[in-house]
């Protein structure tokens, strides 16, 4: 209620300052009222056209629409018979008139730790909620007529920088009046996962991203409702932005599904402006009440007429391109609110082109005017005032000479805004294509111009007595049109003398009339006549492309056709390796149902009627593959390096399910994963516990109540041993700084732990001040509670020992070091400790704290009693796990049934699992793997993975999927060979290289290799 | 003459006196691509003189000076790590101890042989899964310089040299660029200057074809390409993209190199036919790596040796990439997956063995257990080829029996008895 009534009075504040605006002369006179008549009309949340109708305009308002207006006495009257008009569209998703704030440039590499902002603002420069838009904002006329030619009238408009962007203000050109342009200052706040022109080291990774902003929400519901004794810029801009919509720029539709969480949890809402790949998360996306704007500006085709290079596309891309279209109808049927944005379109042609794409997938045209009018205008709350032509709104709409919705050739011709007519550059109504007969007082030439498209072209021939072209070769030509004005400069076949000819364009275009000076300079009149010729008939034969491809799961190469059902299986015949006492058994069958392990053993044939049965015989099975050390699946970011201490980021954030290694790995039997945070930081991040299931979305990946883990880590790579002599500068750089980040970290959480105790013990009911919630000190007080497991990256005994020293004294325990390659050393202490070991086999002489590794680790640490995985750290070895862990035989001589425990049964252990993973025992997890030979010999392959009864790979359905894959792809190329030929424009391929994680890769991009792990 | 109970070998590994010793009761996986199960072999000093299968043969006891049963093991010619910086580098983060990269584009004259450490901890390590040979291959540049092939037991590089500057090594420009690194990292895109970088390589190869020693000021470098021409070394070209490897067979014709190799190769196997009419052998890409596309089959890289094999060409596996020197004790287990992906058993053999030795020159000695031949071998519980079973217990380099031991296996003991004493 208080808000409507700010605004109300904010308007009625405008309209006295604009009669206060002094005038330099006497008043201007203006039509006050003005009568549109004869005109089609879009109303805009309206399902018809108004044909022949008015529009009554006094002021800047529509004080009547319809078909049967009386023209009122004294009022311009205009006739638009046959023109289109439609509301002006509203742009959400721009920064025009808003420059981004800069800083002094340092000249080194060394890492900025601190924000650079010189007053108390808010700790990070990413985060500046308190920047405004309104403020900042600098009338750029040409960047706003430009978008007045894409029929836009409305531009919400930002700092297009930061996680935190601050607020947004709705900006209009009047073109008469300045005080009309500002709408409404802070109309909306922004918010992105990308840091932007901040240079801070922190954070450095899209989970850091995420971690930074949850922290901004505790710290601003912190700074609103306690004391904080101090005052902070930033939170004080920021809590008065609490009733603004939140607006989130999104890069993917993955991001949107992490924004989202993160609303959950603060209870907050975001409107999402897309990427344009919504449909392939369709099912994360709907049913969720939320409200999307997407960009059309659909891919291009590739060139492909390079088949070196085309080979190169990844199928994902070119499925893309064919389905990118159908976003708006696919997010539409669904019930999501959906807007457009004209972002990154390159011309109203365009912008038209694609429209009429989205309804040749069947959209209506008035859904899609929705999105660019009422429902951005909704958006905003303002659809009281824009977005759609009725009594009492804005007078602003455009005027296009056909219905552009309907007609190719629709050009806009003028625009109202606020009941003033913009003239437009590109104004022109006449049409100039075809050849022209010019006769300059009996000089002849033939002329063919095209007025059409952005840039006009012109060629002229010679002719001879007998008025015939003399040859085939041009002359050069220009002309300029401007209204039916047109000026053409004709030249002739030697390039050394020039007729300059000025005219009039009749209204059809037919004829043109004026004066010319010939090359003597004298004045000559003149005359051309468009001649009526047949119009040559295009016969080639169109190939029928209509045909489109469905969204697979993911939508790439081995995508799923459907998501995948449990059913019921069993496995006969099998050499079953259980994991359990029984051991290896021969000719045993394993019975799955609803996803679990219900029967090992001879299953009865009456259990089967209903069951798929899986002919085993001569096979293996196992229990699948658990990599303890994983970075496949990972968004934007495996480190966030920025600190000493980033407990409060989570790999859990950024699971990406699109990753192709998932089904790499799936083809070499693993079935989950921890996907770790690298290891940058003594204290790195949380990890995700997942299982690989293709096709599934990130949160479905989750293993459901999985314990909590974190990464540490200790040695060259928390030092920055091998970064470069620049980063010298953040602590610690020895394994003596080391153990007092530690112990540093956890004092603080003690303290902290405390004061919540105290808190709550003192709150009893009542409303107290609470203590700044810290997500960093959370995490860390969950590792001293045990509720959250430490898997420590690892390398020399001496720092082994250090943090088993550390963990004593404060009371917990180290669950896992991984990779641990001097563990052999220590593995007495270790088992007393109580600490699991997950190592290589045999990697070494990578770098210097690796020297003392041997490939007998696994072998001497089993020996002492220690539970040891071997895992992966590596996107390629992940996928020969079994051949990793066939090693211990040879080296150290582990049995059979251990060895491959250490890939299985030992890290489901190590990741408190083990009660539904690891072994083949009734009740257990159905996560199964058939091999073709022992699982532990090189002849070994995976004929089928399962997980929880369903089957994620096959080896029978991966070669159907690769025919598959190759069809679809011929296809795809051969419908973008022949829109390659129609001249559209094409985008050369280049060529991503596949990046992998390590543990020490940085930045949200990894790289393409590194030795150092 | 002397019976060796198998166990008491191990008491005259390094020795060098001569002797004729035979081994008895071993299956001998030849290197050729054939197997003799139940064989006798027989080593005269530092050469293989006698390979006959026991069932068809007999021998007089008293002709030799030692006779050892092995019990039915597996014996196996010494394999061959080609294309690896093992015994130039130690340490890979370590840039102290990194030999295999010196500055500028066009090195042939640099040579990797004096720079060979062979008390190199790594190369320790390789030796006892069974590789016994290795070419230390340089890096970086246009033209990195040359390889030699040296032995894995030695004591210095002048003893260890099997074939001294046997080739060079072109590093053919990307077909792609760009990439950037992996703290800035950029799109690839088509390498524009593909034209004429190959036109740069060409201008030089045609310098130095032209070169005459005795015409003009001595020219080191070109002085060192002389023998690419005659056959007398190898031209390695790394190259891996199909575009690539179309421009180097043209490269190749022009210049009419006698012996011309591809090493890379990853996309070899789609033209099959013009790389067999070219007759260039391939040095394969590590077949352990992830398809270079998204879109290729998971198991592609696996599949590729016996894709080779099935259409006629010649290739030798190889584990150049990602830790290289150290990766080289895995050698067997690349051929090991090609042979469960389609390769058979004595042709995996072959592609470490016999294969690297004809493609880079030594395969008169060796390469493979056959009569005449350097008595270099080894001798594995189980299948060398499979981690499981790979077991060397025996090993022979020039006829001298070797180490079977290494520093980490000193480590484990070491720790091993601590806890078993306490």
């Amino acid at each position: 209620m208080k808000k409507t009534l700010t605004f109300f009075i904010l308007l009625l504040t405008a309209q006295l300052w604009s009669q206060y605006r002094p005038n330099n002369g006497v008043t201007a006179s203006k039509a006050n009222v003005i009568l549109i008549k004869n005109a089609n009309l879009y109303l805009g949340g309206s399902t018809n056209v108004l044909n022949a109708a008015s529009i009554l305009i006094k002021g800047d308002k529509i004080i009547e629409v319809g078909t049967k207006i009386k023209e009122p006495n004294g009022a311009l009257i205009i006739d638009m018979e046959g023109r289109t008009i439609m509301p002006s569209f509203i742009e959400l998703n721009s920064n025009i008139g808003v420059e981004k704030q800069s800083f002094e440039k340092k000249n080194n590499f060394a890492p900025q730790i601190e924000s650079l902002k010189q007053n108390s603002f808010y700790w990070n420069q990413a985060v500046h909620p308190e920047l405004n838009a309104g403020e900042k904002y600098k009338k750029d006329l040409k960047a706003l007529r430009a978008l007045n030619n894409f029929g836009v009238g409305y531009c919400l408009t930002r700092h297009n920088d930061g996680i935190i962007q601050g607020t947004a203000a709705l900006v209009t050109a009047h073109g008469a009046d300045l005080s009309k342009d500002m709408i409404l200052d802070k109309a909306a706040s922004f918010y992105s996962f990308s840091k932007g022109s901040s240079r801070q080291s922190y954070p450095s990774s899209q989970m850091g991203s995420i971690a930074l902003l949850r922290q901004s929400f505790y710290d601003l519901k912190f700074y609103t409702e306690s004391d904080p004794g101090f005052t902070d810029l930033s939170m004080e801009a920021w809590q008065d932005q609490n009733e603004l919509p939140r607006f989130f720029i999104t890069k993917d539709k993955l991001e949107i599904l992490r924004a989202m969480k993160i609303a959950k949890e603060f209870n907050t809402e975001f409107i999402y402006v897309g990427s344009g790949n919504e449909y392939e998360s369709l099912d994360a996306l709907k049913g969720k009440d939320i409200k999307v704007i997407l960009p059309i500006n659909f891919p291009e085709a590739y060139d492909v007429s390079d088949p070196y290079i085309s080979r190169l596309i990844p199928l994902s891309k070119l499925k893309h391109w064919e389905l990118a279209p159908f976003n708006f109808k696919k997010l539409f049927e669904n019930g999501i609110s959906v807007s457009i944005t004209t972002e990154g379109l390159k011309s109203s042609k365009q912008l038209w082109s694609n429209i009429r794409t989205i309804l040749a997938t069947g959209v209506s045209k008035f859904d899609v005017l929705d999105a660019l009018t009422v429902r951005p205008a909704g958006l905003i709350g303002k659809s009281d005032e824009i977005g759609s032509l009725k009594i009492g709104m804005h007078a602003s709409f455009s005027v296009y000479d056909l219905d552009p919705f309907e007609d190719k050739s629709a050009k806009i011709n003028e625009v109202w805004l606020q009941g003033v007519q913009q003239p437009l550059n590109a104004f022109n109504s006449i049409t100039l294509a075809g050849s022209y007969d010019i006769n300059i007082d009996g000089f002849r030439r033939k002329v063919i111009l095209n007025g059409n498209g952005e840039k006009p072209t012109c060629n002229s021939f010679e002719l001879d007595a007998s008025f015939k072209s003399i040859d085939s070769s041009k002359c050069k030509c220009d002309f300029q049109m401007s209204g039916n004005d047109i000026s053409i400069k004709l030249v002739n076949r030697e390039n050394t003398s020039a007729y300059l000819l000025r005219g009039k364009i009749s209204k059809n275009g037919s004829i043109i009339e004026g004066a010319a000076t010939a090359p003597d300079g004298s004045w000559k009149s003149w005359s051309a006549l468009k001649v009526l010729g047949k119009k040559v008939k295009k016969d080639t034969p169109i190939k029928d492309t209509s045909y489109v491809g469905s969204c697979w799961f993911p939508n790439m190469a081995f995508g799923l056709d459907s998501s995948l059902t449990s059913s019921k299986y069993v496995f006969k015949n099998a050499t079953v390796w259980t994991n359990e006492v029984q051991g290896i058994l021969k000719e045993t069958d394993v019975l799955v149902e609803d996803g679990k392990i219900v029967q090992v053993g001879n299953v009865d044939n009456t259990l089967t009627i209903d069951a798929e049965i899986i002919d085993a015989s001569g096979m293996h099975l196992t229990s699948g593959i658990i990599d303890e050390h994983s970075h496949i699946a990972i968004s934007k970011g495996v480190n966030e390096g920025g600190q000493a201490i980033s407990a409060e980021v989570s790999i859990g954030h950024v699971v990406n399910s699109e990753d192709i290694n998932i089904y790499r790995q799936l083809s070499g039997g693993v079935t989950s994963a921890q996907l770790l945070h690298g290891s940058a930081n003594p204290i790195g991040g949380q990890s995700a516990l997942v299982k690989l299931k293709w096709g599934a979305s990130p949160e479905e990946m989750l293993i459901e109540n999985a314990p909590g883990f974190i990464k540490f880590a200790l040695g060259e790579n928390v030092k920055q041993s091998n970064w470069g002599d620049f980063n010298t500068v953040r602590f610690p750089q020895t394994r003596m700084g080391v153990e007092q980040v530690f112990y540093d970290g956890f004092h603080r959480a003690r303290q902290y732990k405390n004061e919540w105790l105290e808190y709550n013990k003192n709150r009893k009911g009542k409303k107290g001040i609470s203590p700044r919630m810290d997500l960093e000190l959370e995490t860390l007080v969950e590792i001293l509670d045990s509720k959250r497991f430490i898997t420590c990256h690892s390398y020399v005994q001496s720092e082994i020992n250090m943090l088993m020293h550390v963990a004593d004294s404060m009371g917990f325990r180290v669950n896992t070091f991984t990779h641990i390659l001097e563990g052999y050393k220590v593995a007495d202490k270790m088992k007393n400790h109580g600490v699991g070991g997950s190592t290589f086999s045999d990697w070494w002489a990578y770098k210097y704290e690796v020297n003392d590794a041997i490939p007998y680790n696994a072998a001497l640490m089993s020996e002492q009693g220690v539970t040891v995985a071997i895992n992966s750290d590596d996107a390629e070895m992940g996928r020969r796990l079994n051949q990793e862990a066939a090693k211990a035989i040879k080296y150290g001589g582990l049995s059979q049934e251990e060895a491959w425990k250490l890939v299985t049964l030992n890290p489901a252990k190590l990741l408190h699992l083990d009660d539904r993973m690891g072994s083949i025992k009734v009740g257990k997890d159905a996560d199964l793997v058939l091999w073709t030979h022992n699982p532990l010999s090189i002849m070994s392959k995976v004929q089928k993975t399962m997980i929880e009864g369903r089957v994620y790979y096959d080896a029978e359905r991966n070669d159907v999927l690769a025919t598959r894959n190759r069809l679809e792809r011929a296809r795809i190329i051969q419908k973008m060979a022949l829109d390659n030929t129609a001249r559209k424009p094409m985008r050369i391929y280049k060529h991503d290289k596949e990046r992998f994680f390590h543990c020490d890769s940085h930045g949200e991009q990894g790289e393409i290799k590194t030795n150092l792990h | 003459m002397r019976y060796f109970i198998f166990s008491a070998l191990f008491l005259i590994a390094n020795s060098s006196f001569t002797q004729k010793v035979l081994y008895t009761d071993v299956t001998v996986h030849v290197g050729n691509g054939t197997v003799i199960e139940n064989a006798i072999v027989g080593c005269d000093a530092d050469r293989f003189v006698l390979i006959k299968n026991a069932l068809t043969s007999s021998f007089k006891a008293k002709n030799w000076d030692t006779i050892v049963s092995l019990q039915g093991q597996h014996m196996y010619p010494s394999f061959v790590a080609t294309n690896t910086t093992l015994g130039l580098t130690e340490i890979d983060a370590v840039r102290a101890t990194r030999d295999f990269d010196d500055v500028g584009e066009f090195n042939p004259h640099v040579r990797t042989q004096i720079a060979f450490n062979t008390e190199s901890r790594v190369v320790e390590t390789v030796r006892t899964n069974g590789v016994l040979l290795t070419q230390a291959t340089p890096r970086g540049g246009r033209v990195s310089g040359a390889s030699s092939i040296m032995r894995l037991f030695a004591w210095n590089w002048e003893d260890a040299t099997v074939l001294k500057d046997d080739g060079i090594h072109i590093n053919w420009p990307k077909s792609t660029q760009g990439g950037g690194w992996w703290a800035e990292p950029k799109p690839k895109k088509r390498n524009k200057n593909y034209a004429s970088e190959i036109l740069k390589l060409m201008r030089f190869f045609e310098l130095a074809k032209a070169y005459d020693s005795n015409e003009v000021p001595f020219d080191q470098r070109l002085e060192a390409m002389k023998d690419c021409f005659v056959g007398t070394k190898r031209v390695y070209i790394h190259a891996n993209e199909l575009q690539q490897i179309h421009d180097v067979i043209d490269f190749v014709n022009a210049f009419k190199f006698p012996f011309p190799v591809i090493i890379g190769g990853y996309d070899a196997h789609l033209i099959g036919k013009k790389l067999k009419d070219a007759n260039i052998p391939i040095m394969l890409d590590r077949i352990h790596g992830l398809p270079q596309i998204e879109d290729e089959a998971t198991d592609l890289p696996y599949r590729i040796p016996a894709l080779l094999k099935e259409q006629g060409i010649k290739f030798c596996l190889q584990g150049s990439g990602d830790m290289e020197a150290m990766n080289s004790r895995n050698l067997p287990f690349l051929a090991g997956t090609a042979m469960a992906y389609g390769l058979e058993e004595e042709a995996a053999v072959r592609s470490i063995s016999l294969d690297p030795c004809e493609i880079i020159g030594i395969a008169a000695d060796y390469g493979s257990i056959e009569k005449g031949k350097k008595a270099s071998f080894f001798v594995s519980v189980g299948n060398a080829l499979d981690m499981m079973t790979n077991d060397v217990t025996l090993i022979c380099l020039d006829g001298v029996l070797r180490s079977t031991s290494n520093f980490q296996l000193e480590l484990y003991k070491r720790y091993r008895d601590k806890y078993e004493r306490q």
